[in-house]
């Protein structure tokens, strides 16, 4: 009876939100991202194509040095693990492994509860949403992402970046961020929005494929799939179960060398939404 | 004595009892988390036809802005009767509601009331190839997802019962009586307060993303 109690207590915050949030049945949608590292070349074109979708500054050098970079998306490259043989002088030879980073998506989000106005929440798709008018930039939830994928807007960039004519190339769907405010990646929520009406339109429900996010559509090595998780016969959902991954788990068993899938920092129980699946190296096999 | 078989165990009430009344207060209190407010309302009831809609009912005083032709809407929304999607036909299947064409009002201005001294202005700017440069009277900020589309669907095409000529009813629940306006004038607010009145009233989405982008 007393170590009922004392898991009881233990996964206090866990049975909460079961409470809360039971299984994510409200949820209309759920929406994940499955990110092949062994088919990314680190390339950036995906975030290269997420500055054209979603009206994101180009800071220039000194900003980026002072790490005020917009880039929602960012390539992480890593050179020294020792599993890639750091210390092997041919480590350099073979290239390092990349990992595009950007907002996971937590449906536990350590960035939403610190938010002193309620600027940033979990919305009916399993988004972590941002809403630029409410935010006052306090800058808690960039300091209590694990991820370090919030970025603030410490000047207005829209003279600088967008010298006319080049402001006739800004997306309409979204709104140009002025100084002062918090942004992060959205998931292309315009564009699950624009699938979504055009679904109503056409009276049927959202199909997968519906809704591509900029970097998936721009991938030339297709290691981004994006859908919804709660549709059984959805990619992504498909990559999920192909390497168990499921949300509410907080670590992966690895009975198999094929499961490559992860989530990055789930020991921290973010319940993020974007898995990512190991590369092979060929020293590896 | 009976054997100790047919005994009956005793059941220990208590403990059950308090076991049960402290899930059921967890189930109470946790069902509170559950209702919050940044949830999408429940599925809206259909059939309700626009009457039974609520409409808004706050005002504002818009200046009137003048137009390069004065266009009356009376003159041909209520007293010739021509429906609103004929000119803003874009309302039905787009997010803008859009300016008709000036070839839309040549289309009867051929022929139509040629003598009137407006009529006349807009038959040389069609002629000249330079058509009115309409000035915007409703005009949301840049952050705001509206859809004419949607708000039509829910209010006009998608009520069983409600026919079509009755557009001018769905388009006044944010345009005002713009059938007994000579030039078009903001009758509405338009602010956010506006929206979501409407929407808790109607059971409009309440997420923040439905219309902020
Ligand atoms: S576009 Fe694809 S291959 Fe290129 S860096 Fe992004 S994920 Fe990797
Ligand atoms: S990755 Fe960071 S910004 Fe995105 S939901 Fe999680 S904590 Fe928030």
């Amino acid at each position: 009876m007393s170590s009922l109690f004392g898991n009881f207590f233990a996964n206090w915050d866990r049975y909460r939100k079961s409470i809360e949030d039971p299984g994510y049945r409200d949820y209309e949608n759920m929406w994940a991202m499955a990110i092949d590292l062994g088919s990314c070349i680190g390339c950036n074109a995906c975030s290269t194509a997420c500055y054209a979708e979603n009206n994101l500054a180009t800071v220039g050098e000194d900003r980026f040095l002072a790490r005020q970079s917009m880039g929602w998306m960012r390539v992480e490259r890593y050179w020294d693990e020792p599993s890639l043989g750091a210390s092997d002088p041919d480590s350099q030879e073979r290239g390092g492994s990349f990992l595009p980073m950007m907002c996971q998506q937590c449906n536990a989000a350590p960035c939403e509860p610190v938010c002193p106005v309620g600027a940033t929440y979990n919305n009916e798709g399993g988004l972590n949403a941002q809403i630029y008018n409410r935010c006052i930039g306090s800058r808690y939830c960039a300091n209590n992402c694990p991820y370090r994928v919030r970025y603030f807007n410490f000047y207005s960039y829209d003279k600088d970046a967008w010298p006319a004519p080049l402001n006739r190339q800004l997306n309409p769907d979204i709104s140009v961020r002025d100084k002062g405010v918090m942004e992060k990646c959205t998931f292309c929520i315009q564009r699950i929005r624009a699938a979504k009406d055009d679904a109503a339109r056409e009276g049927r429900a959202l199909r997968d494929g519906d809704v591509t996010t900029a970097c998936q559509q721009t991938c030339p090595t297709q290691a981004i799939v994006f859908g919804d998780l709660q549709d059984p016969e959805s990619r992504v959902r498909k990559a999920w179960d192909a390497h168990q991954v499921r949300l509410g788990t907080t670590e992966q068993k690895k009975t198999n060398p094929a499961l490559r899938g992860y989530r990055v920092f789930e020991e921290l129980n973010t319940e993020s939404c974007v898995i990512y699946l190991e590369r092979v190296r060929d020293t590896d096999v | 004595m009976p054997p100790p078989t047919m005994r009956r165990k005793k059941i220990p009430w208590l403990p059950i009892i308090m076991v049960l009344g402290a899930i059921g207060a967890v189930l109470v209190i946790g069902a509170q988390y559950t209702d919050r407010g940044l949830r999408d309302a429940a599925p809206r009831a259909k059939g309700a036809n626009v009457a039974g809609a609520i409409t808004p009912t706050d005002t504002f005083k818009g200046d009137l802005i003048v137009q390069p032709i004065a266009f009356s809407h009376k003159i041909h929304a209520k007293d010739n009767g021509i429906n609103c999607l004929y000119c803003h036909t874009y309302a039905r299947r787009s997010k803008v509601a859009g300016i008709p064409p000036t070839s839309k009002c040549m289309g009867c201005h051929t022929v139509i009331a040629t003598d009137k001294p407006e009529i006349i202005k807009l038959t040389k700017m069609w002629e000249n190839r330079t058509p009115p440069l309409w000035k915007k009277i409703n005009d949301l900020p840049d952050f705001v997802h509206f859809s004419h589309e949607k708000h039509l669907r829910r209010f006009l095409f998608d009520n069983a019962g409600q026919p079509v000529e009755r557009a001018d009813q769905v388009c006044a629940m944010c345009h005002g009586d713009v059938k007994n306006m000579t030039v078009d004038v903001k009758s509405k607010p338009l602010t956010m307060g506006f929206c979501t009145r409407c929407h808790e009233a109607n059971k409009g989405p309440s997420s923040c993303t439905a219309c902020h982008k």
